[in-house]
């Protein structure tokens, strides 16, 4: 409704009155500045349907928020929706009660209630606010946050804090509810890579030449693996897919303050105008670095110094989406626009390939002797065209040569000059006090993308307490990614050093990007009050339990939560929820179908298979499971099973252990246990109370093509199965199967 | 096919063992159902004809020379069941079909240029204009002049001292060596439009070098290679072929190794090789890093070969 005129909204009225604050030295002295916001529902249309999304002051994104350094902020949130929200100050150092976590530093802010923010701004900087409520941040509530420098400020750097600047909020839209993409990834379903075209099934391998690559792939047990997992339909800057600021002119320099407000999307960042020059990072100083692209990892800040080159021309600033699906633009001047390349696809099966070999058997990861941090090295770097050329290079009869650490450095093997951590350096020194006591503490970031099961150290939120620091300590935090995806680590009211070899020169942080087998080291000075958030700013890892608290020893009370404990058990039962999925085949030999309640550990599982018939016969186990180990394969449950069938079509008198065969009248408790074996084949081993044994292989889903999967089970009662389905949409199929006991069949396979 | 016929043969068995419908099991049945199967598959599969719905035709300029060019705009701008786009050569005019509800103009355009092809609307990347081939690089008459911008130091970058020392004579032969450093460095790259401009830079510097300054040793060893690593040269820079211009980096590289030898050096050179290359011959170059990066292989083997020889 109003949506559809934002953009005249933002356009028109609002940025040119934000530019103009940003770019006059400050004219506020400090005071309290107030801003009223009113969160309520709204229908937005990005990609041909009508779909609910949540503005405030009418607007996608949030308005954008300004202040002066030395001004007290008073926000006062109105929150017209009708469930809880909040407002998280991205990167603020502020009182513990005003950070915005629900059930760690303030109650959720009920519906039709009003409340009131209030803190004093002690930093500067390119910062930006977010929903911390469920995932509503997927849907709208992102905004940009900017503090000005003070007049006088010992800082300010001629040049650098006198341009226009232009603060932009990246983000991604997809049609699907945020709820329904959290389950359908905790249901590892595969929808998301149908529509990004990333299935890398065994045609496709085949097609490419990498059959045994697929082959290797699945024996170590893995999926096909993306560098993201969602399709959405669009990406966005300030809201918008494709914008204009036609006020720049030939000769202009611009300051873009960038905030990756995005969920779950890293950006690739380049102009068609030349090169970018990074000048802080996260809201802090940093000498000025000249790049040709950088990549911004979710919930980081960067900012950047561009030019105009040429008159009567617009230059085109491109964000893409780390997996290249999709892109934004914001074209800077007027007259023709001026494009720039877009980043080419990448290359899957040179990714599988890597992958390979760097995953061990047992789900670690190998380095190889490879020393990696600071994103020095990129091992995706083998799938970017740009950088490692177009397709499978012919090997001309040679030996693989052991790769070192340069073939994955981007800026040794290309002209293309990338950033990484290891080029920021802080204007000042930044060295914690020296006669503190440090606490260490190690981090190992563990990660199970067949179960979406995200953690630190194997263990999630809800299996942890708070960990205790004291006040007046340097916190030295050591982490290691030993997963196959990076992560975003973001920590709370603090900005920490990040330890990059630029000795006292670190610079200061508050998300580190660390990509699979780096190791980075961050430390920062314990000052503060309360419980602090430490997490993966990937939304879906967040909510799947990839976080911690530090909480400092003899805090104050927080008046806002009378009753911590309880409070904390909130918190920690939010990401761990139970995700439901089913399935059914309505098919012409019966109804073949499952239905499933799981969460981070445990698994509550029917199967059944109900002819129309007696003689067809039905059929239903029930398993209750929990998972062992870091990466899940191990399953022992409690089940039961039962069946009754009439003169069906495959009796047998006896199963493989010649005990009397019960498949077709049973009514029986279990013992058992499964098993992933290589090729994904899951092993079970079931024991019933009458003491019948039976042994089960079984794999789904096997990726034939792009929309195809076939399946087979096989087992010591002596029945087997065999399927193929075809994808139709997310959530219909066809599939013809054969049953041993149920005969051929042919149906409508619907799944939620 | 023998896949059904083993298929059959099993379900027969099984069928023969269990007392009960064999017409579940004839091959009729299985035959019917799983072209049922395939039929229901593709009728999902296939879309109805591909007419562009809710259409809307209007006209746009594209920059273009040749037939080549048509097709690539073409090609670009088209998208199943959304839009067409019919280029006309001689006037330059494009026509556009395309589903209103769906796309528009604008979209069209931008991936026309993002394949090259300039319009009034939008700029091609300049790397994807200069990867057109020769005959297809039209004037790119919108393409404003860069402004000269005076360059403005910040705080931060410091003023390199403008040294004003008397220009010392230098060496004739140093500008060839540092060619040829150049020139290795855009082979590592695989960069060839590099190595070519480098190549066409170093070949006039070759053809400058006055023979009576060369000192004694030098003078000879020149009237050894000159002509070697003109006829080198001059291929590195004449070809658009990467393979070729590596090819002849080998001679190249081995007639610089002997002007090297006799030739005095600031800092020491190594003298690299790779035994891969040339069928696994072998071939050489030259470095002033000890660090290896292939020019023969680039990336692609960037670290393969090692160092056989200091020169100080």
């Amino acid at each position: 409704m109003i949506l559809m005129d934002k953009n005249k909204m933002i356009y028109n009225r609002l940025l040119p009155i934000a530019l103009l604050l940003l770019a006059s030295s400050s004219l506020f002295a400090q005071k309290v500045v107030r801003y009223d916001l009113y969160v309520k529902d709204t229908i937005v249309n990005f990609s041909g349907k009508d779909k609910r999304a949540i503005a405030v002051n009418g607007q996608i994104p949030m308005p954008t928020l300004v202040f002066t350094e030395g001004d007290t902020a008073e926000i006062h949130v109105h929150n017209q929706l009708k469930e809880t929200t909040s407002l998280h100050w991205h990167g603020l150092q502020l009182p513990n009660k005003e950070d915005g976590v629900p059930f760690l530093t303030q109650m959720p802010i009920n519906s039709n209630e009003t409340y009131v923010y209030r803190f004093p701004i002690i930093q500067n900087g390119t910062h930006w606010y977010h929903s911390h409520s469920g995932l509503q941040e997927q849907i709208g509530m992102y905004g940009n946050f900017v503090i000005l420098k003070i007049n006088g400020d010992p800082t300010f750097r001629k040049g650098i804090d006198d341009l226009p600047s232009v603060p932009i909020v990246l983000s991604e839209w997809t049609d699907l509810k945020p709820e329904n993409v959290h389950r359908m990834l905790h249901n590892a379903s595969d929808w998301f890579a149908i529509k990004k075209g990333t299935t890398q099934s065994y045609a496709e391998a085949i097609k490419a030449g990498h059959f045994k690559t697929k082959l290797k792939n699945e024996w170590k047990r893995m999926l096909a693996m993306d560098v993201s997992d969602i399709y959405y339909e669009k990406v966005l800057i300030n809201g918008q897919n494709e914008s204009q600021l036609s006020q720049f002119k030939a000769g202009d320099k611009v300051r873009l303050r960038i905030s990756n407000g995005g969920a779950s999307t890293y950006f690739w960042l380049t102009y068609a105008g030349g090169k970018l020059t990074v000048i802080a990072s996260d809201g802090n100083d940093v000498e000025p670095v000249e790049v040709d692209r950088l990549i911004i990892g979710v919930s980081e800040t960067y900012d950047v110094i561009v030019t105009i080159p040429a008159e009567n021309t617009a230059y085109e600033f491109l964000a893409t989406s780390e997996d290249r699906i999709k892109s934004t633009s914001l074209y800077l001047g007027s007259g023709v626009k001026q494009l720039t390349s877009p980043l080419p696809k990448l290359k899957y099966f040179e990714g599988m390939k890597m992958m390979n070999g760097m995953m061990k058997m047992n789900g670690n990861l190998d380095d190889m002797g490879m020393n990696m941090s600071l994103q020095k090295m990129d091992m995706n770097v083998v799938m970017y065209p740009e950088i490692t050329g177009e397709g499978k290079k012919k090997k001309n009869g040679m030996i693989q040569m052991k790769m070192t650490e340069d073939d994955y450095k981007s800026n040794k093997l290309s002209d293309i000059v990338t950033l990484n951590y290891a080029m920021l350096k802080a204007l000042n020194p930044t060295t914690l006090p020296e006669d503190a006591p440090v606490k260490e503490l190690r981090f190992e970031l563990t990660g199970n993308m067949n179960r979406y099961v995200w953690s630190l150290d194997n263990k999630v939120l809800s299996e942890t307490d708070k960990i205790l620091i004291k006040k007046g300590e340097n916190v030295r935090i050591v982490l290691y990614n030993n997963s196959m995806m990076r992560h975003p680590m973001h920590l709370h009211g603090h900005d920490f050093r990040v330890l990059n070899g630029q000795g006292e020169y670190a610079p200061l942080k508050n998300v580190l990007d660390i990509m699979p087998m780096e190791t980075d080291t961050i430390e920062f000075a314990a000052n503060m009050d309360g419980d602090w958030f430490f997490h993966c700013h990937i939304l879906y890892h967040m909510m799947a339990g990839m976080n911690r608290v530090f909480s400092y020893e003899n805090s104050q009370p927080n008046p806002q939560l009378a009753n911590k404990e309880w409070a904390y058990n909130k918190l920690q039962t939010e990401s761990n929820q139970f995700h439901f999925m089913a399935e059914n085949d309505f098919a012409s030999n019966g109804n073949d179908g499952l239905a499933m309640l799981q969460n981070t550990r445990w698994s509550i599982g029917t199967e059944w298979r109900l002819g129309y018939s007696n003689m067809m016969g039905y059929e239903t186990e029930t398993h209750i499971g929990r998972y062992i180990g870091k990466m899940q394969w191990f399953m022992p449950f409690v089940g039961f099973d039962w069946r009754y069938r009439k003169f069906g079509i495959d009796e047998q008198e006896t199963n493989l252990f010649s005990q009397t065969n019960s498949k077709d009248n049973r009514n029986l408790v279990s013992v058992g246990f499964n098993f992933t074996l290589p090729m994904l084949i899951v092993f079970q081993t079931e024991v019933f109370h009458n003491g019948d044994v039976r042994l089960q292989l079984m794999r789904e889903d096997i990726p034939i093509s792009k929309r195809v999967r076939a399946g087979f089970m096989l087992n010591t009662d002596k029945e087997f199965m065999v399927d193929l389905r075809y994808i139709v949409n997310k959530n219909i199929g066809i599939r013809t199967h054969y049953d041993s006991d149920m005969g051929f069949g042919l149906g409508l396979s619907l799944n939620y | 096919m023998v896949i059904q016929k083993g298929f059959y043969k099993k379900m027969l068995s099984i069928a023969t063992k269990s007392n009960n419908n064999l017409k579940f099991l004839k091959m009729k049945q299985i035959k019917n159902t799983l072209l049922l199967f395939m039929a229901l598959v593709s009728i999902t599969i296939s879309s109805c004809a591909a007419q562009i719905k809710n259409a809307k035709t209007e006209t746009v300029k594209i920059y273009g020379n040749c037939g080549m060019c048509e097709t690539t705009i073409e090609n670009s701008g088209n998208l199943k069941k959304v839009a067409e786009v019919d280029w006309n050569k001689d006037s330059k005019m494009a026509t556009l079909t395309y589903d209103t509800t769906k796309t528009n103009q604008t979209a069209i355009v931008k991936r026309i240029a993002l394949a090259g092809y300039d319009s009034d609307q939008f700029l091609a990347p300049d790397d994807v204009y200069a990867r057109l081939p020769e005959c297809c690089r039209y004037d790119r008459v919108n393409k404003s002049a860069m402004v000269q911008n005076e360059i403005v130091e910040t705080h931060a970058t410091q003023n390199s001292p403008t040294t004003s020392e008397k220009k010392q004579e230098v060496n004739q032969l140093k500008a060839i060596f540092d060619n040829y450093f150049s020139l290795k460095d855009a082979l590592v790259k695989s960069n060839q439009k590099l190595a070519t401009s480098i190549a066409k830079d170093l070949l006039s510097n070759i053809n400058e070098v006055k023979m009576e300054k060369l000192s004694a040793d030098e003078h000879t060893v020149w009237m050894k290679v000159m002509s070697g690593l003109k006829s080198s040269t001059n291929l590195i820079s004449t070809s658009k072929n990467l393979e070729k211009q590596r090819n002849a980096f080998m001679d190249l590289s081995a007639n610089i190794y002997d002007l090297m030898k006799v030739s005095k050096q600031d800092s020491p050179i190594y003298y690299q090789h790779c035994p891969m290359y040339n069928d696994g011959k072998g071939a050489n170059w030259l470095s002033k890093e000890n660090a290896i990066k292939n020019p023969y292989y680039g990336s692609q083997m960037l670290t393969c070969g090692k160092t056989v020889e200091t020169i100080k």
